[in-house]
């Protein structure tokens, strides 16, 4: 190990950061030019497969209709990830207290977690109401819930037992164990977990919203295009919702930079 | 030598896993006073119990029979008054906290005041040579400079008393003899108290005002050997006649104990 001159990310990281998306833009670009030629050149119909263009012209078409059924689709994912993983963070710092206890409720939720929790979604819809954003949330929470529950447990309790033997040592309460160790210990553990969460957050609100609701939702524009039918439409709809997924990984992981600057080295070699 | 006794150690047994046929007796029939603001060695061979022995004194395990007293309480209180400080033998840095932030841990963990303890730490960082590194992650330090942190991190709550278990054990030569000088500087800053776990009859010699050598299986108190070179020592005192008597003498005591197993 030797010492490394203190580097903030400045512009030659954000350039090489750049430098690196290159080939994935690139890449992108490609396929899409394939998409079209193969649509084009073999008249694809289409409600098998609309070409790239065509689902951009109706993206332009529908745009303020899209906008404002994304907008309450959003706002569903937005709740149901702060609702699944605030309850996931606080359910493993309670489990985490009682080491004997968490095996066995790691071990259930591993299994409840391996069942297709979205299959839950016309109970939430019966429960709450089909129209209501909670039943949406709902569904997308349970499923942000278990990842984030058994990741962060895990975190809280893989800890150094050098750590755990310095913390002793400077006569800790468990309350400042649990805040300066188990904590910052687990913030890694649990940004994979959000990752996960997103996406999981965005698969749940929309196959929610397929079983009705407002139709101002991203969801049920999907469903109801298709039903027309008009997939080019759909497509739009389903491009967005794609990106939507995205856009939330995007946040997460620029929050996670922002919290874990400690990480830099280790986000330098990942890519 | 022990004016006035800070730690004292009386018929100290340690058997781990007694009872079962896996029973290891660490350590039997301890006795040691050390008087405020010695610098201890407990020098031995591998397995001969010096770590048990610190570890005792600090209350991260218990003796199995026999007493010992801490700035005179049990180990246990003086470990709740945070009367010592701890460095291990890996810097054990929350990777986490930067350099600044890994020193304050003893100050924030006592409920000190911020303001208050970002200068103290600022002070020690001062102390170990780390000031332009404050800012720093673990990652950014070499081996040297993290074990450095640790000891800052150690020293940073003004404990009476620091426990170090070969501190100084992954370090290359070089650094660890330069260390070695640091630390009698902050030794001699701070008139704390040290115990001072090592394998080297060298780094013992040159640090201590006293060497305890053990014996092994069970762990026993060989020799205790005083170490009267003059201070401050420096790079010339490991060149004298009178170091390399006292070099003599310590290995002497050491291959003299009950053991085959010699040290390096
Ligand atoms: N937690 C434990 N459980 C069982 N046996 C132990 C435990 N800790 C230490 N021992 C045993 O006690 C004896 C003394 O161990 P200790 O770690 O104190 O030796 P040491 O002198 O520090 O050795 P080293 O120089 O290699 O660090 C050894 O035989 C070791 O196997
Ligand atoms: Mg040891």
């Amino acid at each position: 190990m030797s010492t490394v001159p203190l580097s903030r990310p400045g512009r030659p990281a954000l350039m090489s950061r750049a430098l690196r998306l290159t080939p994935v833009a690139v890449t992108a670009v490609l396929l899409l030019g394939l998409w079209q030629s193969v649509v084009v050149l073999f008249d694809v119909p289409v409600f098998i497969m609309p070409s790239p263009v065509m689902i951009a012209e109706a993206f332009q078409q529908d745009f303020g209709t899209i906008m404002s059924a994304s907008r309450s689709t959003v706002e569903s994912v937005l709740l149901g990830l702060v609702l699944g993983s605030l309850g996931g963070v606080a359910v493993a710092l309670v489990v985490s207290r009682f080491p004997r206890m968490s095996g066995p409720v790691l071990n259930t939720a591993v299994l409840v977690n391996c069942a297709p929790i979205v299959a839950l979604a016309p109970i939430f819809n019966n429960w709450f109401g089909v129209t209501s954003m909670l039943s949406k949330a709902g569904v997308a929470a349970v499923m942000v819930f278990f990842p984030v529950f058994v990741n962060t447990t895990r975190g809280l309790l893989q800890i150094a037992p050098l750590h755990v033997e310095i913390m002793e040592s400077l006569a800790a309460r468990p309350r400042q164990v649990a805040l300066l160790l188990r904590l910052p210990n687990a913030l890694p553990f649990i940004f994979n977990a959000l990752k996960l969460g997103t996406t999981l957050a965005v698969i749940g609100v929309i196959v929610s919203e397929y079983f009705g609701g407002s139709t101002e939702a991203l969801g049920v524009y999907i469903a109801y295009q298709a039903a027309l039918p008009r997939f080019d439409y759909a497509w739009a709809g389903i491009l967005v919702s794609g990106a939507l997924g995205l856009a939330m990984f995007g946040v997460v992981t620029l929050l996670e930079r922002f919290l874990m600057p400690w990480h830099e080295s280790l986000h330098e070699e990942e890519s | 030598m022990a004016e006035h006794a800070i730690i004292s150690v009386r018929g100290v047994d340690k058997v781990f896993n007694s009872g079962s046929d896996r029973a290891v007796t660490a350590l039997q029939d301890i006795d040691l006073t050390i008087g405020r603001g010695e610098f201890i060695s407990l020098l031995g061979p591998s397995g001969c119990g010096k770590s048990t022995l610190l570890r005792v004194m600090a209350d991260l395990t218990g003796p199995t029979s026999g007493t010992v007293t801490v700035n005179g309480k049990t180990p246990g209180a003086a470990r709740a008054d945070r009367d010592y400080g701890m460095v291990f033998q890996q810097a054990g840095l929350f990777e986490w906290r930067n350099v600044l932030r890994n020193v304050e841990l003893p100050l924030q963990v006592a409920g000190v005041k911020k303001e208050v303890h970002r200068a103290k730490a600022l002070e020690m960082l001062e102390l170990v040579r780390l000031s332009d590194f404050a800012g720093h992650y673990p990652w950014q330090l070499s081996g040297g400079m993290q074990q450095r942190v640790a000891i800052a991190r150690a020293l940073s709550a003004d404990p009476e008393i620091l426990f170090m278990d070969e501190p100084l054990g992954a370090l290359d030569e070089m650094n660890r003899e330069r260390l070695q000088g640091e630390l009698l500087r902050i030794w001699g800053d701070t008139r704390t108290t040290v115990v001072f776990v090592t394998h080297s009859i060298s780094e013992a010699v040159f640090l201590s005002s006293r060497v305890v050598v053990m014996s092994a299986r069970p762990g026993r108190v060989a020799a205790c050997i005083d170490v009267d070179l003059p201070h401050p020592r420096t790079a010339e005192t490991r060149t004298t006649p009178e170091f390399f008597e006292k070099v003599k003498e310590v290995r002497q005591a050491l291959h003299g104990a009950p053991s085959e197993q010699a040290a390096a």
